[in-house]
Parts: structure tokens; sequence; C-alpha cells
């Protein structure tokens, strides 16, 4: 399957076009963001605003729709956009959304009513909207899809394993075209978690290749991909394998490795028994935060390298040992990237891109 | 590829109705509906619900959750019912359709932590854990794609879906899928706001039906490779035959009147099967009791399978059981068609005008080849899955 299109929102604005700036410009500063109850006053994420989106109507057509949902929405609408198809209402599209955490923002609003309400007093649209699927259903109604529509949740693998569903699903059949993504948000009470049970980045920036030991910077992001088997002239790479219990080719010469590294795991030293110093490799999460589901960013970040064919500079450290990290934005000749997630336990899940042959 | 590739093997549900598929089916066929007060949270709220009584001991209650414990107890009876005595290394897939499980909203944790800023995070890391398909997959050692399906009720009919789609892609060689969740204040109290709960006991399809119960429970099953059963010795019987899902694209919360999307997905399912409506002996419906979701369901199925359809929900036996309810479905349809009878539709009287076909009122016998089930959700999300029986 080919990625036809792809549509972002994180901390540094909406739509391909942001995410390519930020590979061209590096990080920004993350905000400082309220904490609601927690004794210090403020913490550091980057999180999303709305500013940037340029359809507005679309964002006032879902203003009941929670936070979750609208970065759902205006992801997916911009994969749509990028891909130059105009409309996918005569065609057969499906939806596979992923996400760690879901509405959790929604839910504990719904939770503060039953507190402050009690039970019988408490918002059917809060309840409704902190659903795990409303932000699929959003999507549908908004973009009027009838497709086969999903929303999965494996923590850090939602999106590798939506992913390797949705090759499926086109391989039988089920679909012509799906819109897959992932989307997870911030929250003050993530917010609270991650601070207590994650290591901080003390110098305000995620160093991937410090492999742990940098802490992390919590983030919210929904990146969205609309795949087919057609080769149209704005396709970025194909998928060639998608891998979440074992992957064969993981001795397989690629050009590039990108990997999911953002201080989230305490040892993130896991992720060098899949590198070679012979491989060039870079890692994006300073540029949109960590997030369980930031894997999806980094293919977004590879599958434009591909189709550009550029490499873009590892932001962040840029030295380790034994590593050939990516340290130039700069013309290259890329044909596979593998990239590469791994979680607490030290299973891995990787994602192979590869440049479509037809594409100049 | 003939129709019967995917075989399943093992069956198993626990629910209000009986910790076992043996138990339950029992219970269904006398009639009995465990319905009672919410004993397992404290709630100011009144509405019956169909809670699980019988056992889970400490060994099974995994992680401190009670839907784990629930999903254990069915997944055990299916490797049972399957012969599968040893998954450890096997390419097997797990996917697991729930709603409570796939949700931080542990209401002493944030109330704590609203009141002093800061609690203890043992909770977190409890929900952190207990992914219920990562969570399986670990605890039987298994070697293959590991899935939850979110996708509010119709979670466990997805989840049965995605296991033949990853067994038909050979992503696995056997796969356990199903649907579990537990009684949680939360959805409880959701489902309250909307005004769907019923003050009494559900009555699906009946004219004077007056909303849901909630309940809880596990629905799971064994299916697998036609030709490693085979090696394995198993007799082929039941096997699962299709799927299809769509999205009503209409509102978050009320399905479509017309019905586009059950539509779409019952004929996606029945097209994957290769078979056309009449072979369908019966249809295990979503009927919850609710006024939208029988109207809609009722009039969808009338127009698709004609009006001497034979068809029962069985939510009036467990409940609605949110993401276990299609796995539960899915198990209890798979048990009619092997058994050859469906209990009556528990609850249902007398016929509503606006729905053109009317529920079994009593057991009936059933000998068929194919069985229908189907699940509607909150988000407009529509499944189904046609299960097939040999021989017959």
């Amino acid at each position: 399957m080919n990625i036809l299109g792809i549509g972002t929102i994180f901390s540094q604005g909406s739509g391909i076009d942001a995410l390519e700036s930020a590979l061209e410009n590096g990080p920004l500063q993350p905000a400082d963001v309220d904490a609601l109850y927690g004794a210090d006053g403020k913490r550091k994420a980057f999180t999303v605003d709305f500013d940037s989106v340029p359809d507005k109507g679309m964002l006032k057509k879902i203003r009941r729709a929670d936070k979750l949902s609208k970065m759902s929405v205006v992801a997916a609408a911009a994969a749509v956009t990028d891909s130059g198809i105009t409309d996918l209402s005569d065609k057969r599209v499906g939806i596979i959304l992923s996400t760690a955490f879901g509405a959790h923002v929604t839910t504990f609003e719904f939770l503060d009513g039953i507190i402050d309400y009690g039970e019988k007093n408490v918002s059917p649209t809060s309840f409704s909207n902190s659903v795990h699927n409303a932000a699929a259903s959003y999507i549908s109604t908004s973009l009027d899809i009838k497709g086969p529509t999903l929303t999965v949740a494996r923590f850090r693998f939602s999106f590798q394993s939506a992913l390797e569903l949705g090759k499926s699903w086109l391989e039988q059949g089920r679909c012509d075209y799906l819109l897959l993504g992932a989307v997870d948000q911030y929250g003050d009470v993530l917010g609270y978690v991650s601070e207590n049970k994650l290591n901080p980045a003390l110098e305000g920036e995620i160093k991937p290749f410090s492999f742990g030991q940098g802490g992390h910077i919590p983030g919210e992001c929904s990146v969205f991909f609309l795949l087919g088997h057609e080769l149209t002239s704005s396709s970025y790479c194909s998928i060639d394998g998608v891998y979440t219990a074992h992957d064969p080719n993981s001795a397989e010469k690629v050009n590039l490795n990108v990997l999911s590294a953002d201080g989230m795991l305490k040892d993130e030293s896991l992720y060098l028994q899949h590198l070679s110093p012979e491989i060039s490799v870079a890692a994006y999460s300073p540029l949109f935060g960590s997030i369980m589901t930031g894997g999806a960013m980094n293919i977004a970040a590879a599958a434009l390298t591909i189709k550009k064919q550029q490499t873009y500079a590892s932001p962040g450290n840029s030295a380790f040992p034994g590593l050939k990290i990516v340290n130039a934005s700069e013309p290259s000749t890329i044909s596979t990237i593998r990239c590469i997630d791994v979680n607490c336990r030290g299973e891995c899940a990787t994602v192979y891109l590869g440049r479509l042959r037809d594409i100049t | 590829m003939v129709k019967s590739d995917f075989l399943i093997t093992g069956l198993g549900s626990v629910s209000a109705a009986g910790d076992s598929l043996e138990s339950s089916l029992v219970s269904v066929g006398a009639g009995v509906r465990n319905s009672g007060s919410v004993s397992i949270f404290s709630t100011s709220l009144t509405y019956p619900v169909f809670e699980y009584k019988g056992p889970l001991d400490s060994g099974t209650k995994m992680e401190g959750s009670r839907t784990l414990a629930l999903l254990l107890k069915a997944v055990e009876e299916a490797l049972f019912d399957s012969g599968l005595h040893e998954t450890r290394g096997l390419r097997i897939g797990i996917c697991i359709g729930t709603t409570v499980a796939s949700q931080l909203n542990d209401l002493g944790f944030y109330r704590a932590y609203r009141e002093t800023g800061t609690t203890s995070l043992d909770p977190v890391d409890l929900f952190l854990k207990g992914n219920p398909a990562e969570f399986l997959s670990h605890r039987l050692g298994t070697k293959g794609p590991a899935l939850t399906i979110v996708n509010a009720c119709s979670s466990g009919t997805d989840a049965l879906g995605v296991a033949l789609s990853w067994l038909k892609s050979d992503l696995c060689d056997i796969a356990i899928a199903g649907g579990a969740d537990e009684l949680s204040l939360i959805p409880y109290a959701g489902f309250s706001s909307l005004g769907i709960l019923n003050p009494g006991l559900c009555a699906p399809f009946d004219r004077d039906r007056k909303g849901l119960n909630l309940g809880e429970g596990a629905g799971v099953m064994v299916i697998e490779k036609r030709s490693l059963a085979l090696s394995r010795g198993v007799t082929p019987s039941l096997f699962l035959a299709g799927y299809g899902l769509s999205s009503d694209a209409y509102h978050l919360t009320a399905p479509s009147p017309e019905g586009i999307g059950l539509k779409t997905s019952i004929d996606a399912a029945l097209s994957e099967a290769g078979i056309s409506p009449h072979e369908i002996s019966f249809v295990n419906a979503h009927g919850t009791g609710t006024q939208d979701n029988d109207q809609v369901e009722g009039k969808v199925l009338s127009e698709i399978f004609g009006s001497d359809l034979t068809f029962l929900s069985t939510k009036g036996y467990t409940g609605h059981t949110l993401g276990a309810a299609g796995g539960i479905e899915g198990v209890f349809t798979a048990a009619g068609l092997k058994e050859g009878w469906i209990p009556a539709s528990a609850g249902f009287c007398l016929q509503d005008d606006n729905i053109p076909i009317s529920p079994v009122k009593v057991r009936t016998e059933i000998s068929g080849r194919y069985a229908l089930s189907t699940s509607l959700a909150f988000g407009g999300n529509n499944a189904a899955v046609v299960i097939g029986l040999e021989g017959r």
C-alpha cells in the first residue's frame, strides 16, 4: 500500500507543511501549561492550538466536539486535501483511528460532573464525547465517509497495530482507500502522571539519543495518512512491511532508521539492539513531544524524507558513539527507511517505507 | 479458498446468564433473567443491571481489574473447549473489544488528585498493565498481533472480524477474539444521563420497551486455520465465515433512521461468507431495548431477510455488556447453531407497529447452516459477523 496524503496537527501547526517546516527549522520551546491541581503551578508540554488551522468552517461544524476529536478531524481532512483526491464520496473509504489514551480529558470532565453535581446530573454530551470512538465518528460525519470505521488502542504500538490491520483491509478489499491515523491529547492528569512516573527533560529539550537519560516533555498531536494501492503524483512512498510481533526483515539493510525514542522509557538503550553503525539514524520527537502514539509522527517525517529525497537533521543531541546520526538537512538518495518503536517491555514494532519507483 | 477455512474451535462465555457457556445455555433455555441492583460499586442510581455473581477468584482477578478477570475466565473456557492447552510461542493473535478497560477513569484516584494535587499512581499502573489484548498476550506468552478494539458497543463483534482479517492475511495461525467489560459507575451514570436506561427490565423489540439494562461479562472464541485445527485432531464444526462493518456518518449517539450503515455491514458480512440472506437461519440482533436501536434494526433486518426471519436479542439475559456484547452474542450465536436451538427473546411480549418483524417468544429449534450476529454502536458504527456450521 502507498501513502497518498498526510495530515498533521501538532504544537508547531497543522498540515504537512507545518511538519516539513519543523523538520527544516528544528524544535520550538514547549508551552508553560497550568497545572490545575499540582503544587508547582506550571508544567512544560507541547500543546496544540487551532489558530493554524486554515479551514475554520470545519472547526465550526464540529464545535461540540472535544479537542481530541477536533485534532483528529483536522488531521484527517488535511490528509485528504494533501492527497489531491478531491472527492472521496463516491469511493470505498475506511477509517482506522489509533489512540493510547483516548478522550481522557473529556473523561475527567465527566468525572468532574459526578464529583461536583452527582451521578444524576452529569452531562450527556461529556459522556458521549468521552467514548473512544467519538473522534472517528466525527471524522466520518465531517468527511461523509461510510466505510469500515474502527478505533483501536494498544498504548505504544497503537498506531503500528492499526497500520498492520489496515494493510490487511486493503489487501482483502474491505475498502479501496483508508484514512488511518493516530491521536493523543495532553491533559492535566496525564501531565501529573508523566511528571511523577517519568524523567523530566531537565534541559528543556528532548534528546532521543541520550536513550532515556535526557527525559521527556509531554506532547499532543494527531497525524493521519490516506492510504491506497494507487499511485498519484502526490504519493509519498510505499509501506512495504508492518510488524508488531516478529520482524522477519530486521537484518535487512535500509538507508535510514527512524526511531520513536522520546524519553518516555526509563531505558531507551533498548533501541540500540536494532541499530547498526553503518545505517544512518534519526529521531524527531523533539519537534512534537513525548507521545505514546508519536511513532506515527516519526513515520510521517520518514515518508516526507523519501518523497523529498532529502534528509532532515535529527533534532536534539547529535552524537552517540557508534551511531551515524543524521546531522544535516540535505538532498540524499533514500530508497528504504525502517521506523522503529520500542515499548517498556522491550518489544519492538517496525514499519518499512520504500521509494515509489514511478515517482521521480 | 473454501468457506470454512477458519474454524471456531473453542467458545467461552461469562455473564449474568452463567459462569460458563454450558451454564448460560441452561439458564437462558429456562428463561432465567439474573438482574438486580448494583452491588459492586456505590451509586445513588437505581436502574437494574445484569451483574456477574459467579466466582472470580483472586488468582484470576488480574491487575486489580474485574474486566481482565472476566476475560480470563472466558478465555480459559474457550481454550479448554478448543483443546489448546499450550499457547506459549505459538503464532496466536489476540483481539479483544472493550470500553471500560480502555479508559483511565478511576474515580477515587481522580477525586484524590483534585483534592490534594497529589495521589498514589497505583491505579494508573494498573491501567497501563490492563490493556486487555496486551495483558492476554503476555499472560499466554503468544507470538502474534495483539490489539484492543475500542469501537464502543460493537467492539466485541469487530474483534471477531479483525481476527478473521488477521487469519486471512496470515498474520497468525490462531486467534483468540471477543470482548470483555465490567460494570462501572462511569457508563452507568453516562447512559443514565442519556435517558436510555430502563427502570425495569429491558424488553428488546417490544412495543412498550423503555430502554436498556447494563450488564457485564466476556465472550471469547478460539478461531484457527482449518489445516492447523485438523492437524491437532479437531473435528470441524463451527466456522467464522464473514464480517462487515460500516459507519453511518450520521450522529454521535443515534443510529441513522434508514439503517443504511447496518445494511451495508450485513451485506458485507454475507458477501464475505459467500451466501445469500435466505441461507441465514437466525439472527442474534443487537436489540438493546431502546426506541431508536430496535426500530432501525427491525426495519433493516426485515428488509434484508423478510418478514418470517427468526431472530432474537440475548440482552434480555445478559444486559448490554458494551464492549463484551459482540463477543458474548457471537458465542451465543455459535452455540445456537451447534445446539440446534435458540432461547426466547427475553422481555418481548407485544409487537411494535413500527417494527415489521417480531423476535421469537419461545425456545425455537434451528436447522440451518448459517447465523448472523449484529452490533450497533455509539458513533454510528455497525458490525456483523456470519457464523457457519459444517455438516448440515
